[in-house]
């Protein structure tokens, strides 16, 4: 017995089913913890880590000779 | 905590490295498109020479597109924001230089396999096998170096930007080994290990996803740092950013089949395609408005500053392609826009307007600062962007309309009831006025490419003798981590698991999340992909449907080589303007020993699947020598060549044999390939000598592809096969 004949013969109908529950469990999970109270904070925090780098700042141009 | 301060510096070295090869690879990407433009208005610019053809320069125009320009772009601007985001310097400098090096020398292998005809037939993925192992190397590289440094990091939190990367490595690299698994049948020809309908099925899941895990989420990554940059303000909402990079990472990698709707694909897995696709929309369009909302309170800004304005049309530009795809998805739009320009049209608007403004924007911002010294001209740079920006415009609204043009064309029938256009050489005909137009948008955004790429050389020259590198503080994270702003825990079951102390240790660990990523990814792939490849029902049998003979096999890669798949299809789709025009639906049992599948995804010429028996011998040789001789307007290039080149009869038995791995019955055909394809081949000359034609053909390589066009579409026919649908003879 092939592994073709024991796929086609197990009944995988379920198998989408889970996999939507699946998938909306961790769309609902990311939401939860995107819109938990006290996150707003860590979340400001994040968002200026680009910011927070003063490593070299650009070169003004003195004249624009274009 | 500890009050040691670390002292180091970043690799910009190796960012200015990637920067010239994304300028310097732009150009010849841009410049290789703007030949196939030329050739598709008027033939004549194929030169009459094998390896400048259209089927050949195709490829080479988007793999140099997509993975030289645009793979340099990410690679630039990721070594760039990496360091700095995670405050440390790339995890070895060797790998670095590995990669840049290594990823160089896979573009010039592929720049001279491409035109030598040397191809998968898969798109995005022609390359052959070692330079496929080459690319599986260098990514490796790539990811230790860049997973080395995320080990490395001085800063706690891992910003959204790197999400994006870390999903990129990760799932370019599935795409990359799942979709490449080949059999080789010498050194540089291989055989996909899947057949027909599953190789299809592999193809899109990677050739979709090459679009969303190389040319969306690596870029957006470059969005999410490069935009608060230039703007000088933080993304408009960090929140809405998590939302995005999960929903794209969970829905993108079953969007695949929705290039296979109507094809002998299953329809339950062209359904899930479609409706994934729709959903993308959304995430695809909270990324947009994040973007552009950065510039909130600063929008004054863009009148001066040409790097928001190329960012600005860059991600409205994501915007419009990302409405569109969902759009296109949908069944019946896709019923009209398959096969035609209308799909060449939304990838450009992506290619051009997404991933080319968001790279030139990137790099306007990024010159200065490398090359320590004021970008040379702030006004060539806004003309750069308003060349740039029509020359999409002129470019995008001619082939819209072409691409609608065909469609319609081709659906249209008479009062009569019988087809209004039955030459598909006139609806093509149409064309014409549109490709030119094409010509001069593509024309427009080059000479704009030009003028950056002048820009930034000039640039480079006014550099310091010697870069100044400054040396950065921050101190070492600590061995074990320490939440450095505790929340107070809540009361309740339900408020703890929403303060999730958990969560933000598990944002800050690379190994848990990467396992989040994979598992997202691998789960949707073999959700979709299982089935199709372990259930009998999918994939129905043919009893009449046999082996190509070694002939025709090789006729078939010769056909490859030529890349003649670019142009035409090998798939009726059971609308009744297709079954009329070409002849019976194809169904998913015809393909099982086509190793790999032929479908084609654009009719730039006429479909061919069951074009066996359509014309004589002798007709197909005339065509080949001289297209236009027998279809008069015709934009196929000559293939003297094949006329002229002696057919390799030894080299056929290393193929059978490959075919026989991969578990193709082929019988007798096992010991005696070059005898049998011999044989063939004489009766082949024997039939053009019959009609007319010229002695001593069956030597030569056209006798193989003649063969194999003979034989298309004609197993169903015979006895045992499926019945043919009344009044849909070939």
């Amino acid at each position: 017995m092939k592994l073709v004949d024991v796929m086609s013969a197990s009944g995988l109908s379920m198998y989408a089913i889970v996999a939507l529950l699946l998938f909306v469990g961790a769309f609902v999970t990311v939401v939860i913890l995107i819109l938990a109270p006290g996150s707003a904070e860590r979340h400001r925090r994040a968002s200026r880590l680009p910011l927070d780098d003063d490593s070299r700042p650009a070169p003004q141009a003195g004249s624009d000779n274009g | 905590m500890s009050t040691h301060v670390d002292t180091f510096s970043y690799d910009d070295a190796i960012v200015r490295k990637f920067l010239w090869a994304t300028i310097i690879w732009g150009l010849v990407g841009f410049l290789a498109g703007l030949l196939i433009a030329l050739q598709l208005a008027n033939p004549i610019f194929n030169f009459d020479i094998s390896w400048l053809s259209f089927g050949r320069l195709r490829p080479l125009h988007t793999n140099a597109v997509i993975f030289a320009f645009a793979g340099n772009a990410i690679f630039t601007g990721a070594y760039y924001s990496t360091q700095r985001l995670l405050k440390t310097r790339m995890f070895s400098d060797g790998l670095s230089n590995f990669h840049f090096w290594g990823w160089q020398a896979i573009i010039v292998a592929a720049a001279i396999t491409l035109p030598l005809g040397f191809t998968q037939a898969k798109e995005y993925a022609e390359l052959e096998w070692p330079i496929d192992i080459a690319i599986a190397v260098v990514w490796v590289a790539f990811a230790i170096n860049f997973f080395g440094t995320i080990a490395r990091r001085r800063e706690r939190h891992i910003y959204v930007a790197i999400w994006f990367y870390i999903a990129s490595i990760i799932t370019v690299a599935i795409l990359h080994i799942f979709n490449n698994l080949s059999v080789p049948a010498g050194l540089f020809k291989s055989y996909s290990l899947y057949a027909g309908v599953q190789d299809a099925f592999m193809q899109w899941w990677y050739g979709h996803n090459a679009v969303a895990f190389f040319l969306t989420t690596p870029f957006l990554g470059l969005m999410y740092y490069f935009m608060p940059k230039a703007a000088e303000r933080p993304v408009f909402s960090y929140k809405l950013s998590i939302l995005h990079f999960w929903t794209i990472v969970f829905l993108y990698i079953w969007a695949g089949p929705h290039h296979l709707h109507y094809t002998a694909l299953p329809d339950w897995a062209s359904t899930l395609g479609m409706l994934f696709s729709v959903m993308l929309w959304m995430p695809s369009w909270g990324g947009m408005v994040n973007g552009l909302l950065t510039l909130r309170g600063a929008w004054h800004k863009v009148t001066e500053e040409p790097v928001l304005k190329f960012f600005v049309v860059a991600i409205t530009a994501y915007g419009m392609s990302t409405f569109e795809g969902p759009m296109l998805s949908v069944k019946s739009v896709n019923a009209l826009a398959h096969y035609t320009d209308w799909i060449i049209a939304h990838v450009h608007t992506g290619a051009l307007g997404w991933n080319g403004l968001l790279t030139f924007g990137m790099v306007y911002w990024l010159a200065p600062r490398l090359f320590q010294a004021p970008l040379h001209s702030k006004k060539l740079a806004e003309v750069h962007f308003w060349i740039a920006s029509f020359g999409i415009l002129l470019y995008v609204a001619a082939i819209y309309s072409a691409g609608i043009t065909q469609g319609l064309m081709w659906r249209a029938f008479d009062e009569t009831g019988r087809l209004a256009y039955p030459d598909f050489v006139e609806t093509v005909m149409q064309l014409m006025p549109m490709y030119w137009v094409r010509v001069v948008g593509g024309t427009l955004y080059i000479v704009g490419a030009c003028i950056f790429a002048y820009n930034i050389f000039r640039t480079w020259q006014a550099r310091p003798k010697t870069y100044e590198v400054p040396m950065v503080s921050a101190p070492p994270l600590p061995a074990v981590y320490v939440d450095e702003h505790p929340a107070p825990v809540p009361a309740g079951a339900i408020a703890r698991f929403t303060s999730a102390g958990w969560h933000r240790r598990w944002e800050r660990l690379p190994t848990l999340f990467t396992v989040m990523v994979v598992v997202a990814v691998v789960v949707a792939s073999l959700a979709e992909i299982i089935p199709t490849f372990l259930i009998k029902s999918n994939v129905p049998t043919i009893a009449s449907v046999r082996p190509y003979t070694p002939l025709e096999l090789v006729g078939r890669d010769l056909y490859i080589r030529e890349g003649c798949f670019n142009c035409h299809s090998q798939m009726v789709r059971p609308l009744r303007h297709e079954t009329e025009r070409f002849g019976e639906y194809s169904k998913p049992g015809e393909f099982v020993y086509d190793h790999p599948f032929l479908w084609g995804s654009r009719r730039i010429g006429p479909d061919l699947a069951r074009v066996g028996g359509k014309y004589p011998d002798l007709w197909h040789l005339r065509h080949f020598e001289e297209p236009t001789s027998l279809v008069q307007n015709s934009i196929m290039p000559g293939y003297r060549h094949l006329v002229e080149r002696e057919l390799d009869f030894d080299g056929i038995q290393a193929r059978v044999d490959a075919m026989v791995m991969l578990g193709v019955p082929y019988g007798e055909a096992v010991r005696n390939a070059p005898e049998l394809a011999r044989a063939q081949a004489n009766d082949v000359g024997a039939r053009i000598v019959e009609g007319g034609g010229q002695a001593g053909m069956e030597t030569r390589e056209v006798v193989a592809l003649i063969a194999y066009l003979q034989r298309l579409g004609k197993d169903i026919q015979q006895a045992g096969g499926v019945a043919a649908a009344p009044g849909a003879t070939p």
